[in-house]
């Protein structure tokens, strides 16, 4: 749907080089990354509201960026929303079909479709200044669908909203999604949102596509140092590739001065020996062990002492900090509530945790 | 005294300073007489003139200083900042010094050329309009690109993805949210265009019946000492200004929605 050809483009100081991008058909994509890494500029030059300095930009195949932006059969909605406010509902939500000049029977009854699932028939009279929140974003969101397009474009359109109405405007978003099929370009910094939105997401760092897929490999596979740490991905272990047993698909590496034997496959990549490393390990998947309970032989060589340093009561969850006897690191566990009202935890309790070898996943430092 | 009741009070002084020199005019004015001058030939001339040149030049003023403004509030381009700089010039350079610049203009080989081949300019009606132009151009530019800046290019943004050409957005959506900013950049220029005086005075003289505005036949009424005439000429240029001030205050104020 959306093809990016070794795009250059320069803002002020910031570059964004070389970049290569496909989005295809349908779905919603999330383009996610930290304030200041080009996502708003990589939008504005699909839409065609900012000059690049080389590359190539195709919409649905068609080379387009030699095309204005009302040539570009995109729709957009800015963080700002920028309803017009000298037009009421009526006239912004009626805006692009006049501008394209339909306003015959099927846009009608597409725009009355829209305006009954957005529930906002009620405002068509008021202009954008008496409108609460919920209901401009409601009415920016018909506005640029009005037209039926292709492809919608969004730019942090959530991003000022209270946690109850974005919950109520992204749920909106996702059934306008389905039933009318189009090809979604969603800009955030969001993690949550992006989780629940995309149907792929592309991590961007500092103008670079750092990681793109599907939403799960993206959040628990990330293949790059920044992508984790964007991620606020939390026990990250600086490690090395010591060897691999290529018989049993298993590859060892040291941490804490300790050697893992990891499945090769829970790499980003292929790791050859030697390689320094960044093993991740998720909270949730540390596994706090029961005094006198029988113990898996494949957990026995990865199972760690310590001491509980602190624990916080997360509301969904408990977060404990442990540090294990004799390394100078601190691992973090996330327990649900009832494991953790089972096991009768404390602050300063002496344990044991396992460390299941398919819970690492490894990333090369560089 | 808190500093709120200073400030006001530095305010009420300048009203006060104002209000004084206008009230002093009145010492000397004769009512009886106001209605004699005012509808003499030469004054009703120099008022008719005094407001068509306006006119014309702030038209013309419009009519570059817009698409100029929009240019300064929308685009970077080389050199912007230089533009920007000289739209200032006829703010800080004395207007008969603008005047002295547009007369050695016309003496020039260009300007004796368009002189010969157009439009004649010097001590002619186009002169007092070109003098006007000089003047109030910049500030025109100024004053609308100010409106402009205060409408988001987010809107046109949105308006052109929606299937609205670059004119269309302009039109339909930047031009009527800046209407008021951009009527208001009107008056004021239209009021300073009919006071000018230095510049005019310079490349188009002062011959009766035919380039005295307003403000030259003030300065005719002074310099041979016809105290009432002048007072009278003062006040309808005074009552003039402070109606289109007024005006542009009034325009401001209506309501956000059109």
């Amino acid at each position: 749907m959306i093809e990016l050809r070794n795009l250059h483009l320069r803002a002020g100081a910031f570059r964004i080089e070389n970049l290569d991008l496909e989005i295809k058909e349908k779905g919603i994509h999330v383009l996610l990354g930290p304030t200041g890494s080009g996502k708003t500029l990589i939008l504005e030059s699909i839409i065609g509201l900012r000059r690049f300095q080389e590359g190539k930009i195709f919409i649905g195949g068609r080379e387009v960026q030699n095309l204005p932006p009302e040539q570009r059969e995109i729709s957009y909605v800015p963080q700002d929303l920028a309803l017009f406010p000298h037009l009421t509902v009526k006239q912004n939500l009626l805006f692009g079909l006049r501008a394209k000049k339909r306003s015959g029977g099927e846009s009608a009854a597409h725009l009355g479709h829209l305006i009954e699932a957005l529930k906002i028939g009620h405002l068509l009279e008021r202009y954008p200044q008496g409108l609460s929140g919920g209901e401009k974003q409601r009415v920016a969101l018909g506005r640029a669908l009005a037209t039926a397009p292709k492809l919608l474009l969004l730019d942090e359109p959530l991003a000022a909203l209270d946690p109850a109405l974005k919950s109520e405007i992204q749920q909106l978003l996702i059934s306008l999604h389905r039933s009318l099929q189009f090809t979604a370009l969603h800009v955030t910094h969001d993690l949550d949102e992006a989780y629940l939105l995309g149907d792929t997401v592309i991590v961007l760092i500092n103008g670079k596509v750092e990681q793109r897929g599907n939403k799960e490999d993206v959040f628990l596979r990330p293949r790059t140092v920044p992508t984790a740490q964007f991620l606020g991905l939390r026990n990250l272990f600086p490690g090395r590739v010591l060897r691999r047993d290529e018989t049993d698909g298993l590859m060892v590496v040291s941490f804490w001065g300790k050697e893992i034997k990891i499945p090769s496959d829970h790499s980003a990549g292929r790791l050859a020996p030697g390689m320094e490393v960044i093993l991740y390990l998720r909270p949730e998947e540390v596994l706090v062990l029961r005094e006198g309970k029988p113990i898996k032989e494949s957990l026995r060589p990865n199972i760690l002492m310590g001491e509980i340093l602190r624990i916080l009561d997360r509301g969904t969850h408990r977060w404990v900090l442990f540090r294990p006897l004799g390394v100078d690191g601190h691992l973090e566990i996330n327990l649900p509530n009832y494991v953790f009202r089972n096991l009768a935890l404390e602050e300063g309790q002496k344990i044991r945790v396992a460390m299941r070898r398919e819970s690492f996943w490894v990333i090369p430092s560089h | 005294m808190n500093f709120e009741k200073s400030a006001v009070y530095a305010a009420l002084a300048l009203f006060l300073f104002y209000a004084v020199l206008i009230f002093s005019l009145l010492s000397f004015f004769e009512g009886k007489n106001f209605l004699t001058i005012l509808l003499a030939p030469d004054v009703l001339f120099s008022l008719q003139l005094s407001v068509l040149a306006a006119t014309v030049a702030m038209l013309l003023a419009v009519a570059i200083g817009l698409p100029a403004a929009y240019a300064l509030s929308r685009s970077n381009f080389p050199g912007k900042k230089i533009v920007d700089t000289f739209l200032e010039l006829p703010m800080i350079m004395s207007p008969i010094a603008l005047g002295a610049a547009l007369l050695i203009f016309f003496n020039t080989r260009m300007g004796t050329a368009i002189q010969e081949k157009g439009i004649l300019f010097v001590f002619e009606f186009p002169g007092i309009v070109l003098a006007q132009f000089a003047t109030i151009a910049g500030l025109a530019t100024r004053l609308m690109k100010t409106a402009l800046d205060e409408i988001s290019p987010r809107y046109e943004a949105v308006a052109r993805s929606l299937g609205s050409s670059a004119w269309g957005a302009f039109w339909r959506i930047t031009f009527p949210l800046s209407l008021r900013g951009l009527v208001s950049a009107m008056i004021l220029c239209w009021a300073k265009a009919v006071g000018e005086f230095g510049a005019t005075v310079t490349l188009a003289g002062t011959m009766a019946f035919k380039t005295e505005t307003m403000p030259i036949a003030i300065f005719m009424a002074l310099a041979s000492a016809d105290i009432p005439k002048t007072i009278t000429l003062i006040l309808i240029l005074a009552g003039i200004g402070l109606t289109a001030l007024y005006a542009v205050r009034f325009v401001e104020k209506r309501p956000a929605v059109l």
